[in-house]
Protein backbone atom coordinates (compact mmCIF):
# COMPACT_ATOMS: atom_id res chain seq x y z
CA UNK A 1 0.00 0.00 0.00
CA UNK A 2 1.31 3.27 -0.90
CA UNK A 3 2.32 5.72 2.31
CA UNK A 4 0.45 8.64 1.75
CA UNK A 5 1.93 11.28 3.88
CA UNK A 6 5.02 11.44 5.97
CA UNK A 7 5.37 14.07 8.62
CA UNK A 8 7.53 14.04 11.50
CA UNK A 9 7.36 9.90 13.10
CA UNK A 10 3.72 10.15 12.08
CA UNK A 11 2.70 7.95 8.79
CA UNK A 12 -0.40 7.82 7.76
CA UNK A 13 -1.15 5.23 4.62
CA UNK A 14 -4.07 4.78 2.35
CA UNK A 15 -6.64 2.12 3.41
CA UNK A 16 -9.34 0.06 2.09
CA UNK A 17 -12.86 0.08 3.37
CA UNK A 18 -15.77 -1.86 2.13
CA UNK A 19 -18.98 -0.02 2.27
CA UNK A 20 -21.79 -2.06 1.36
CA UNK A 21 -23.43 -4.75 0.53
CA UNK A 22 -25.16 -4.61 3.38
CA UNK A 23 -25.11 -0.87 4.09
CA UNK A 24 -28.42 1.22 4.89
CA UNK A 25 -26.41 4.23 2.92
CA UNK A 26 -25.82 2.28 -0.06
CA UNK A 27 -29.66 2.34 -1.08
CA UNK A 28 -30.14 -1.26 -1.69
CA UNK A 29 -27.44 -3.78 -2.03
CA UNK A 30 -24.32 -2.28 -3.53
CA UNK A 31 -20.73 -2.25 -2.36
CA UNK A 32 -18.38 0.24 -3.17
CA UNK A 33 -14.68 -0.36 -2.68
CA UNK A 34 -13.03 2.96 -1.00
CA UNK A 35 -9.90 3.93 -1.03
CA UNK A 36 -9.27 6.16 1.99
CA UNK A 37 -6.84 8.78 2.72
CA UNK A 38 -8.15 9.57 6.33
CA UNK A 39 -11.26 11.21 5.78
CA UNK A 40 -10.95 11.64 2.07
CA UNK A 41 -11.69 9.41 -0.74
CA UNK A 42 -8.74 8.88 -2.98
CA UNK A 43 -10.39 6.19 -5.00
CA UNK A 44 -13.81 4.04 -5.10
CA UNK A 45 -14.76 1.19 -7.22
CA UNK A 46 -18.56 0.10 -7.98
CA UNK A 47 -19.24 -3.63 -7.38
CA UNK A 48 -22.75 -4.54 -8.68
CA UNK A 49 -25.00 -7.52 -9.44
CA UNK A 50 -25.95 -8.85 -6.00
CA UNK A 51 -29.66 -8.06 -7.15
CA UNK A 52 -29.41 -9.27 -10.37
CA UNK A 53 -32.27 -11.65 -11.06
CA UNK A 54 -32.16 -11.93 -14.69
CA UNK A 55 -35.03 -9.93 -15.76
CA UNK A 56 -34.06 -9.77 -19.39
CA UNK A 57 -33.52 -13.37 -19.76
CA UNK A 58 -36.90 -14.34 -18.22
CA UNK A 59 -38.84 -12.37 -20.14
CA UNK A 60 -37.68 -14.91 -23.53
CA UNK A 61 -40.16 -17.40 -21.70
CA UNK A 62 -42.98 -15.01 -21.00
CA UNK A 63 -45.53 -13.96 -23.86
CA UNK A 64 -45.46 -10.07 -23.85
CA UNK A 65 -48.02 -9.17 -21.61
CA UNK A 66 -46.34 -12.14 -19.24
CA UNK A 67 -43.29 -9.63 -18.66
CA UNK A 68 -45.10 -6.69 -17.78
CA UNK A 69 -45.37 -7.57 -13.77
CA UNK A 70 -41.89 -8.14 -14.34
CA UNK A 71 -40.94 -4.68 -15.70
CA UNK A 72 -41.96 -3.06 -12.09
CA UNK A 73 -39.62 -4.91 -10.33
CA UNK A 74 -37.13 -3.45 -11.69
CA UNK A 75 -37.27 0.64 -10.09
CA UNK A 76 -39.37 -0.55 -7.43
CA UNK A 77 -39.60 2.92 -6.53
CA UNK A 78 -41.25 4.07 -10.16
CA UNK A 79 -43.21 0.69 -11.22
CA UNK A 80 -46.05 2.61 -13.05
CA UNK A 81 -43.11 4.18 -15.23
CA UNK A 82 -41.43 0.68 -15.65
CA UNK A 83 -44.59 -0.55 -17.22
CA UNK A 84 -45.36 2.69 -19.06
CA UNK A 85 -41.74 2.25 -20.86
CA UNK A 86 -42.49 -1.37 -21.68
CA UNK A 87 -46.34 -1.54 -22.72
CA UNK A 88 -45.51 1.47 -24.98
CA UNK A 89 -42.52 0.01 -26.91
CA UNK A 90 -44.96 -3.12 -27.15
CA UNK A 91 -47.45 -1.01 -28.41
CA UNK A 92 -44.91 0.59 -30.80
CA UNK A 93 -44.15 -2.76 -32.52
CA UNK A 94 -47.56 -3.42 -33.12
CA UNK A 95 -48.78 -0.27 -33.82
CA UNK A 96 -51.39 0.33 -31.63
CA UNK A 97 -53.40 3.50 -31.14
CA UNK A 98 -54.82 4.27 -27.80
CA UNK A 99 -57.73 5.47 -26.38
CA UNK A 100 -57.30 9.40 -24.88
CA UNK A 101 -58.50 8.32 -21.68
CA UNK A 102 -56.35 5.62 -21.04
CA UNK A 103 -53.39 8.27 -22.25
CA UNK A 104 -54.64 10.79 -19.80
CA UNK A 105 -54.94 8.18 -16.64
CA UNK A 106 -51.03 6.92 -17.81
CA UNK A 107 -50.25 10.45 -17.35
CA UNK A 108 -51.98 11.03 -14.39
CA UNK A 109 -50.43 7.59 -12.64
CA UNK A 110 -47.12 8.15 -14.34
CA UNK A 111 -46.23 12.00 -13.28
CA UNK A 112 -47.68 10.67 -9.44
CA UNK A 113 -44.87 7.90 -9.83
CA UNK A 114 -42.47 10.59 -10.74
CA UNK A 115 -43.35 12.46 -7.42
CA UNK A 116 -43.04 9.36 -5.74
CA UNK A 117 -39.86 8.13 -6.72
CA UNK A 118 -38.69 12.11 -6.07
CA UNK A 119 -39.66 11.84 -2.52
CA UNK A 120 -37.63 9.03 -2.05
CA UNK A 121 -34.69 10.68 -3.52
CA UNK A 122 -35.23 13.42 -1.42
CA UNK A 123 -36.22 11.87 1.71
CA UNK A 124 -33.32 9.19 1.05
CA UNK A 125 -30.64 12.56 0.45
CA UNK A 126 -31.60 14.29 3.91
CA UNK A 127 -31.18 11.23 5.69
CA UNK A 128 -28.10 10.43 4.34
CA UNK A 129 -27.03 13.67 5.70
CA UNK A 130 -28.66 12.80 9.21
CA UNK A 131 -32.15 14.77 8.19
CA UNK A 132 -34.52 12.17 9.89
CA UNK A 133 -37.71 14.57 9.89
CA UNK A 134 -37.27 14.92 5.97
CA UNK A 135 -37.31 11.54 5.43
CA UNK A 136 -40.91 10.81 7.59
CA UNK A 137 -42.38 13.96 6.31
CA UNK A 138 -41.28 12.57 2.42
CA UNK A 139 -42.74 9.56 3.10
CA UNK A 140 -45.89 10.40 4.54
CA UNK A 141 -46.89 12.37 1.27
CA UNK A 142 -45.35 9.41 -0.40
CA UNK A 143 -47.92 6.93 1.42
CA UNK A 144 -50.76 9.17 0.56
CA UNK A 145 -49.56 8.35 -3.39
CA UNK A 146 -49.46 5.19 -3.04
CA UNK A 147 -52.99 4.89 -1.20
CA UNK A 148 -53.87 6.70 -4.49
CA UNK A 149 -52.14 3.68 -6.80
CA UNK A 150 -53.79 0.95 -3.80
CA UNK A 151 -57.15 1.90 -5.63
CA UNK A 152 -56.77 2.33 -8.91
CA UNK A 153 -54.66 -0.70 -9.66
CA UNK A 154 -54.41 -2.73 -6.09
CA UNK A 155 -51.11 -2.33 -5.33
CA UNK A 156 -48.94 -0.35 -3.90
CA UNK A 157 -45.34 -0.52 -5.40
CA UNK A 158 -45.36 -3.15 -7.70
CA UNK A 159 -48.43 -1.81 -9.79
CA UNK A 160 -48.51 -3.87 -12.54
CA UNK A 161 -51.25 -1.50 -13.86
CA UNK A 162 -50.68 -0.43 -17.81
CA UNK A 163 -51.64 -2.99 -20.18
CA UNK A 164 -50.65 -3.64 -23.97
CA UNK A 165 -53.65 -0.94 -25.29
CA UNK A 166 -54.48 0.76 -22.12
CA UNK A 167 -55.22 0.29 -19.19
CA UNK A 168 -57.18 -2.66 -17.50
CA UNK A 169 -58.79 -0.40 -14.68
CA UNK A 170 -60.90 2.64 -14.74
CA UNK A 171 -60.69 5.64 -12.55
CA UNK A 172 -63.13 3.99 -9.19
CA UNK A 173 -64.90 5.62 -7.22
CA UNK A 174 -63.59 8.07 -4.81
CA UNK A 175 -60.10 8.25 -6.32
CA UNK A 176 -60.38 11.71 -7.66
CA UNK A 177 -61.67 13.44 -4.74
CA UNK A 178 -58.33 12.02 -2.78
CA UNK A 179 -55.94 13.47 -6.19
CA UNK A 180 -57.73 16.64 -5.44
CA UNK A 181 -57.13 16.79 -1.97
CA UNK A 182 -53.94 15.37 -2.72
CA UNK A 183 -53.32 18.42 -5.38
CA UNK A 184 -54.05 21.18 -2.45
CA UNK A 185 -52.03 19.23 -0.10
CA UNK A 186 -49.42 18.82 -1.20
CA UNK A 187 -47.85 21.97 -2.80
CA UNK A 188 -48.16 23.67 1.00
CA UNK A 189 -46.24 19.83 2.50
CA UNK A 190 -43.49 20.87 -0.54
CA UNK A 191 -43.28 24.40 1.05
CA UNK A 192 -42.72 22.54 4.32
CA UNK A 193 -39.77 20.62 2.84
CA UNK A 194 -38.13 23.75 1.28
CA UNK A 195 -38.12 25.36 4.72
CA UNK A 196 -37.09 21.94 6.58
CA UNK A 197 -34.40 20.88 4.01
CA UNK A 198 -34.06 23.23 1.03
CA UNK A 199 -33.54 26.48 3.32
CA UNK A 200 -31.28 24.58 5.86
CA UNK A 201 -27.93 25.60 6.08
CA UNK A 202 -26.15 22.82 7.24
CA UNK A 203 -27.78 21.38 4.30
CA UNK A 204 -26.83 23.86 2.25
CA UNK A 205 -23.30 24.03 3.14
CA UNK A 206 -22.93 20.27 2.99
CA UNK A 207 -24.06 20.27 -0.25
CA UNK A 208 -23.20 23.29 -2.45
CA UNK A 209 -20.55 22.85 -4.38
CA UNK A 210 -19.55 19.52 -3.69
CA UNK A 211 -18.88 17.15 -6.60
CA UNK A 212 -19.77 19.08 -9.10
CA UNK A 213 -20.17 17.67 -12.81
CA UNK A 214 -19.86 20.23 -15.53
CA UNK A 215 -22.79 19.71 -18.62
CA UNK A 216 -19.77 18.09 -20.74
CA UNK A 217 -18.59 15.11 -18.33
CA UNK A 218 -22.39 14.68 -17.39
CA UNK A 219 -23.12 13.71 -21.04
CA UNK A 220 -19.89 11.71 -21.54
CA UNK A 221 -20.95 9.19 -19.00
CA UNK A 222 -24.17 9.28 -20.66
CA UNK A 223 -26.02 11.00 -17.51
CA UNK A 224 -29.69 11.19 -18.02
CA UNK A 225 -32.79 12.51 -16.54
CA UNK A 226 -32.55 15.15 -13.36
CA UNK A 227 -28.60 14.28 -12.83
CA UNK A 228 -28.48 15.46 -16.53
CA UNK A 229 -30.42 18.52 -16.07
CA UNK A 230 -28.72 19.60 -13.18
CA UNK A 231 -25.71 20.16 -14.93
CA UNK A 232 -26.93 22.28 -17.45
CA UNK A 233 -28.35 20.65 -20.15
CA UNK A 234 -31.61 20.83 -20.83
CA UNK A 235 -32.91 17.79 -22.22
CA UNK A 236 -36.43 16.10 -21.15
CA UNK A 237 -37.65 13.54 -23.13
CA UNK A 238 -41.36 14.99 -22.74
CA UNK A 239 -40.39 18.00 -24.23
CA UNK A 240 -37.65 17.09 -27.05
CA UNK A 241 -39.41 14.21 -28.58
CA UNK A 242 -43.26 14.47 -26.90
CA UNK A 243 -44.14 10.59 -26.22
CA UNK A 244 -47.83 9.37 -25.27
CA UNK A 245 -49.81 13.06 -25.32
CA UNK A 246 -46.95 15.33 -23.36
CA UNK A 247 -47.27 18.08 -26.42
CA UNK A 248 -50.51 19.43 -25.03
CA UNK A 249 -49.23 20.10 -21.73
CA UNK A 250 -47.80 23.13 -20.29
CA UNK A 251 -45.21 22.50 -18.24
CA UNK A 252 -41.50 23.85 -17.53
CA UNK A 253 -37.87 21.71 -17.78
CA UNK A 254 -36.18 23.11 -14.61
CA UNK A 255 -32.49 23.32 -15.53
CA UNK A 256 -29.29 23.43 -12.79
CA UNK A 257 -26.14 25.33 -12.90
CA UNK A 258 -23.41 23.80 -11.12
CA UNK A 259 -24.34 20.09 -11.26
CA UNK A 260 -23.37 19.93 -7.64
CA UNK A 261 -25.27 17.29 -5.11
CA UNK A 262 -27.43 20.93 -4.23
CA UNK A 263 -28.51 21.44 -7.81
CA UNK A 264 -29.19 17.68 -8.11
CA UNK A 265 -31.57 17.38 -5.28
CA UNK A 266 -33.27 20.56 -6.35
CA UNK A 267 -34.21 19.39 -9.86
CA UNK A 268 -36.05 16.71 -7.81
CA UNK A 269 -37.78 19.41 -5.67
CA UNK A 270 -38.77 21.56 -9.10
CA UNK A 271 -39.87 18.63 -10.79
CA UNK A 272 -42.38 17.43 -8.34
CA UNK A 273 -43.93 21.11 -8.93
CA UNK A 274 -44.22 21.08 -12.48
CA UNK A 275 -45.62 17.43 -12.35
CA UNK A 276 -48.50 18.63 -10.08
CA UNK A 277 -49.06 20.72 -12.62
CA UNK A 278 -49.76 17.86 -15.41
CA UNK A 279 -51.58 16.11 -13.23
CA UNK A 280 -53.61 19.14 -12.76
CA UNK A 281 -54.32 19.61 -16.59
CA UNK A 282 -54.76 16.10 -17.30
CA UNK A 283 -57.14 15.81 -14.56
CA UNK A 284 -59.18 18.97 -15.99
CA UNK A 285 -58.86 17.75 -19.58
CA UNK A 286 -59.78 14.03 -18.87
CA UNK A 287 -62.27 12.61 -21.48
CA UNK A 288 -64.51 9.93 -21.30
CA UNK A 289 -64.46 6.94 -23.54
CA UNK A 290 -62.81 3.71 -23.43
CA UNK A 291 -59.39 2.64 -21.81
CA UNK A 292 -58.56 -0.46 -23.76
CA UNK A 293 -57.69 -0.24 -27.40
CA UNK A 294 -58.99 -3.88 -29.74
CA UNK A 295 -56.18 -5.91 -28.96
CA UNK A 296 -56.15 -9.61 -29.77
CA UNK A 297 -56.02 -12.07 -27.15
CA UNK A 298 -52.92 -13.63 -28.48
CA UNK A 299 -49.55 -11.09 -29.09
CA UNK A 300 -47.37 -11.34 -31.80
CA UNK A 301 -45.16 -9.00 -32.67
CA UNK A 302 -44.01 -9.26 -36.70
CA UNK A 303 -40.35 -10.03 -36.82
CA UNK A 304 -38.01 -6.92 -36.10
CA UNK A 305 -36.48 -4.77 -33.96
CA UNK A 306 -38.26 -2.27 -31.75
CA UNK A 307 -36.90 0.78 -29.32
CA UNK A 308 -38.81 2.42 -27.40
CA UNK A 309 -38.39 5.28 -24.70
CA UNK A 310 -39.48 7.10 -22.05
CA UNK A 311 -38.64 9.72 -19.78
CA UNK A 312 -38.62 7.81 -16.10
CA UNK A 313 -37.95 8.95 -12.83
CA UNK A 314 -34.22 8.60 -12.63
CA UNK A 315 -33.55 9.31 -16.41
CA UNK A 316 -34.18 8.10 -19.96
CA UNK A 317 -35.74 4.18 -19.61
CA UNK A 318 -35.62 2.36 -22.95
CA UNK A 319 -36.44 -1.08 -23.71
CA UNK A 320 -34.88 -2.84 -26.80
CA UNK A 321 -37.02 -5.65 -28.08
CA UNK A 322 -36.49 -7.87 -30.86
CA UNK A 323 -38.79 -10.64 -31.74
CA UNK A 324 -38.81 -13.08 -34.14
CA UNK A 325 -42.59 -12.91 -35.16
CA UNK A 326 -43.42 -15.78 -32.39
CA UNK A 327 -45.93 -15.08 -29.13
CA UNK A 328 -42.68 -14.24 -26.70
CA UNK A 329 -40.01 -11.66 -27.16
CA UNK A 330 -36.33 -12.73 -28.58
CA UNK A 331 -34.48 -10.51 -26.17
CA UNK A 332 -35.53 -7.36 -24.58
CA UNK A 333 -32.42 -5.40 -23.55
CA UNK A 334 -33.56 -2.38 -20.68
CA UNK A 335 -31.48 0.85 -21.19
CA UNK A 336 -31.56 1.69 -17.04
CA UNK A 337 -31.16 4.87 -15.76
CA UNK A 338 -29.52 4.40 -12.65
CA UNK A 339 -27.07 1.69 -14.03
CA UNK A 340 -25.85 4.69 -15.79
CA UNK A 341 -26.26 7.35 -13.75
CA UNK A 342 -23.72 4.69 -11.05
CA UNK A 343 -21.16 5.11 -13.74
CA UNK A 344 -20.46 8.38 -12.72
CA UNK A 345 -20.20 7.94 -9.23
CA UNK A 346 -16.56 6.98 -8.70
CA UNK A 347 -15.79 10.35 -10.75
CA UNK A 348 -17.80 12.48 -8.13
CA UNK A 349 -16.54 10.61 -4.67
CA UNK A 350 -13.11 11.56 -5.77
CA UNK A 351 -11.39 14.16 -3.56
CA UNK A 352 -14.44 14.83 -1.02
CA UNK A 353 -14.96 13.11 2.22
CA UNK A 354 -16.42 10.26 3.21
CA UNK A 355 -19.46 11.47 4.17
CA UNK A 356 -20.05 13.56 1.04
CA UNK A 357 -19.50 11.19 -0.67
CA UNK A 358 -22.48 9.24 0.35
CA UNK A 359 -24.67 11.88 -0.40
CA UNK A 360 -22.99 11.92 -3.39
CA UNK A 361 -24.51 8.24 -3.84
CA UNK A 362 -27.78 9.79 -2.88
CA UNK A 363 -27.92 12.47 -5.37
CA UNK A 364 -27.83 10.32 -8.10
CA UNK A 365 -30.63 8.60 -7.20
CA UNK A 366 -29.90 4.98 -8.00
CA UNK A 367 -32.39 1.80 -7.08
CA UNK A 368 -30.52 -1.10 -7.24
CA UNK A 369 -33.36 -3.09 -8.66
CA UNK A 370 -32.98 -1.23 -12.07
CA UNK A 371 -28.82 -1.29 -11.61
CA UNK A 372 -29.01 -5.24 -11.70
CA UNK A 373 -31.82 -6.03 -12.97
CA UNK B 1 -28.55 36.14 9.45
CA UNK B 2 -26.63 32.24 9.68
CA UNK B 3 -29.60 30.08 11.82
CA UNK B 4 -32.88 31.63 10.24
CA UNK B 5 -32.80 28.67 7.82
CA UNK B 6 -32.56 26.65 10.91
CA UNK B 7 -35.48 28.27 13.16
CA UNK B 8 -37.86 27.77 10.31
CA UNK B 9 -37.30 24.18 10.05
CA UNK B 10 -38.02 23.86 13.38
CA UNK B 11 -41.33 25.67 13.26
CA UNK B 12 -42.55 23.04 10.82
CA UNK B 13 -41.33 20.23 12.66
CA UNK B 14 -43.18 22.26 15.65
CA UNK B 15 -46.05 22.35 13.24
CA UNK B 16 -46.66 19.06 12.91
CA UNK B 17 -45.62 17.63 16.76
CA UNK B 18 -48.83 19.36 17.12
CA UNK B 19 -51.31 18.10 14.08
CA UNK B 20 -53.16 14.56 14.67
CA UNK B 21 -51.41 11.40 14.73
CA UNK B 22 -51.43 9.16 11.66
CA UNK B 23 -50.15 6.43 13.00
CA UNK B 24 -52.35 3.04 11.79
CA UNK B 25 -53.17 0.84 14.74
CA UNK B 26 -52.45 -1.83 12.74
CA UNK B 27 -53.29 -5.12 14.73
CA UNK B 28 -55.80 -3.74 16.84
CA UNK B 29 -57.81 -2.08 13.96
CA UNK B 30 -57.59 -3.71 10.49
CA UNK B 31 -57.18 -0.98 7.51
CA UNK B 32 -60.11 -1.81 4.69
CA UNK B 33 -58.32 -2.10 1.93
CA UNK B 34 -60.11 -0.44 -1.44
CA UNK B 35 -61.69 -3.16 -3.61
CA UNK B 36 -59.23 -3.71 -6.15
CA UNK B 37 -56.66 -4.49 -3.52
CA UNK B 38 -54.95 -7.86 -4.63
CA UNK B 39 -54.21 -9.51 -1.58
CA UNK B 40 -55.19 -12.89 -2.11
CA UNK B 41 -57.70 -14.77 -4.28
CA UNK B 42 -61.12 -17.00 -4.15
CA UNK B 43 -62.83 -19.49 -6.46
CA UNK B 44 -66.22 -19.81 -7.19
CA UNK B 45 -66.12 -23.39 -7.87
CA UNK B 46 -69.46 -23.52 -9.40
CA UNK B 47 -68.67 -20.90 -11.75
CA UNK B 48 -65.06 -22.29 -12.41
CA UNK B 49 -65.09 -24.69 -15.79
CA UNK B 50 -61.44 -25.92 -15.27
CA UNK B 51 -61.06 -24.74 -19.10
CA UNK B 52 -56.91 -23.71 -17.20
CA UNK B 53 -56.77 -20.54 -19.07
CA UNK B 54 -55.58 -18.44 -15.56
CA UNK B 55 -52.86 -20.94 -15.22
CA UNK B 56 -51.93 -20.37 -18.87
CA UNK B 57 -51.71 -16.36 -17.88
CA UNK B 58 -50.01 -16.94 -15.23
CA UNK B 59 -46.31 -15.68 -15.71
CA UNK B 60 -44.82 -17.85 -13.08
CA UNK B 61 -46.91 -21.11 -13.00
CA UNK B 62 -48.42 -20.37 -9.87
CA UNK B 63 -52.22 -22.10 -10.41
CA UNK B 64 -52.76 -25.78 -11.15
CA UNK B 65 -55.73 -26.60 -12.30
CA UNK B 66 -56.69 -30.17 -11.78
CA UNK B 67 -60.04 -31.86 -13.62
CA UNK B 68 -61.79 -34.81 -15.00
CA UNK B 69 -64.10 -35.90 -17.62
CA UNK B 70 -67.39 -36.75 -16.50
CA UNK B 71 -69.94 -39.09 -18.09
CA UNK B 72 -71.38 -36.02 -20.98
CA UNK B 73 -67.55 -35.72 -22.05
CA UNK B 74 -67.44 -32.18 -20.03
CA UNK B 75 -64.44 -30.68 -17.53
CA UNK B 76 -65.19 -31.12 -14.04
CA UNK B 77 -63.24 -29.48 -11.51
CA UNK B 78 -61.38 -31.58 -9.03
CA UNK B 79 -58.46 -29.33 -7.68
CA UNK B 80 -57.51 -26.27 -7.50
CA UNK B 81 -54.07 -24.99 -6.15
CA UNK B 82 -52.48 -21.89 -5.55
CA UNK B 83 -48.59 -21.79 -4.84
CA UNK B 84 -49.06 -18.25 -3.43
CA UNK B 85 -45.17 -18.43 -2.41
CA UNK B 86 -44.58 -17.77 -6.47
CA UNK B 87 -47.39 -14.80 -7.07
CA UNK B 88 -46.61 -11.78 -8.48
CA UNK B 89 -49.73 -10.83 -7.50
CA UNK B 90 -50.50 -9.08 -10.59
CA UNK B 91 -53.83 -10.37 -11.16
CA UNK B 92 -53.28 -11.58 -15.03
CA UNK B 93 -55.16 -14.54 -13.89
CA UNK B 94 -58.19 -13.02 -12.46
CA UNK B 95 -58.20 -10.57 -15.96
CA UNK B 96 -58.22 -13.91 -17.92
CA UNK B 97 -60.70 -16.28 -16.74
CA UNK B 98 -63.87 -16.13 -19.04
CA UNK B 99 -66.48 -17.08 -16.05
CA UNK B 100 -64.93 -14.46 -13.31
CA UNK B 101 -64.57 -17.88 -11.50
CA UNK B 102 -61.36 -16.43 -9.44
CA UNK B 103 -61.74 -13.45 -7.65
CA UNK B 104 -59.60 -11.30 -5.65
CA UNK B 105 -59.95 -10.86 -2.53
CA UNK B 106 -58.48 -8.39 0.41
CA UNK B 107 -57.94 -10.49 3.19
CA UNK B 108 -54.03 -9.39 3.21
CA UNK B 109 -53.16 -11.49 6.53
CA UNK B 110 -51.68 -14.22 4.44
CA UNK B 111 -48.11 -14.88 6.29
CA UNK B 112 -47.39 -18.31 6.55
CA UNK B 113 -44.17 -20.26 8.77
CA UNK B 114 -43.00 -22.44 6.18
CA UNK B 115 -42.92 -22.61 2.56
CA UNK B 116 -45.20 -25.66 2.67
CA UNK B 117 -48.02 -23.12 4.09
CA UNK B 118 -47.82 -21.07 1.47
CA UNK B 119 -49.48 -23.03 -0.87
CA UNK B 120 -53.31 -22.93 -0.65
CA UNK B 121 -55.67 -25.13 -1.79
CA UNK B 122 -58.34 -22.96 -3.07
CA UNK B 123 -60.42 -26.27 -4.28
CA UNK B 124 -60.91 -27.03 -0.83
CA UNK B 125 -61.04 -23.27 0.30
CA UNK B 126 -63.56 -22.99 -1.54
CA UNK B 127 -66.05 -24.57 0.30
CA UNK B 128 -65.55 -22.96 3.36
CA UNK B 129 -64.85 -19.71 2.50
CA UNK B 130 -66.54 -18.99 -1.18
CA UNK B 131 -66.15 -15.24 -2.83
CA UNK B 132 -67.12 -12.25 -1.11
CA UNK B 133 -68.25 -14.03 2.08
CA UNK B 134 -66.76 -14.90 5.86
CA UNK B 135 -63.36 -13.42 6.24
CA UNK B 136 -64.70 -9.85 4.83
CA UNK B 137 -67.05 -8.94 7.70
CA UNK B 138 -64.20 -9.26 10.69
CA UNK B 139 -62.80 -5.89 8.92
CA UNK B 140 -63.80 -3.08 10.97
CA UNK B 141 -61.57 0.20 11.51
CA UNK B 142 -60.89 2.80 9.12
CA UNK B 143 -58.29 3.57 6.46
CA UNK B 144 -56.29 5.97 7.36
S1 LIG C 1 -51.74 -12.89 -9.63
FE1 LIG C 1 -50.35 -13.17 -11.36
S2 LIG C 1 -48.69 -14.44 -10.55
FE2 LIG C 1 -50.39 -14.60 -9.10
S3 LIG C 1 -51.51 -16.40 -9.76
FE3 LIG C 1 -52.47 -14.67 -10.78
S4 LIG C 1 -51.45 -14.51 -12.75
FE4 LIG C 1 -50.18 -15.82 -11.44
S1 LIG D 1 -60.72 -20.08 -12.70
FE1 LIG D 1 -61.53 -19.33 -14.65
S2 LIG D 1 -59.81 -19.46 -16.06
FE2 LIG D 1 -59.26 -20.69 -14.29
S3 LIG D 1 -59.89 -22.76 -14.83
FE3 LIG D 1 -61.61 -21.84 -13.72
S4 LIG D 1 -62.89 -20.94 -15.31
FE4 LIG D 1 -60.92 -21.37 -16.28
Amino acid sequence: MAIAKQEGNFRTQEFILNMGPQHPSTHGVYRAILTLDGEYVVDLENVIGYLHRGIEKLAESRTYTQFIPYTDRMDYLAGMLNNWGYVMTVEKALGLEIPERAEYIRIIVGELQRIASHLVMVASMALDMNGYTAWMYAFYDREKILDLFEMICGSRLTTSFMRVGGVPNDIPEGFLPKLEEFLKEFPKRLDDFDNVITGNEIFIKRTKGIAPIDGETALDYGLTGPNLRASGVNFDLRKVRPYSIYDRFDFEVPVGTNGDNFDRYNMRMLEMRQSLRIIRQAVDNLPEGSIMAKVPKVLRIPAGETYGHIEGAKGILGFYLVSDGGTKPYRIHVHAPSFVNLGIYPYMAKGTMLQDAIASLASIDIVLGEVDR
Amino acid sequence: MFGEGLLKGLGVTIKHFFAPKITEQYPEVKPKLPPLVKSRFRLNREKCIACGICANACPNKVITVNSEKDENNKKRLTGYEMNLQYCLFCGLCVESCPTKAIEIDQDFELAAYTRENTKMDMYKEALTNPPGTAAKEDKGGKDA
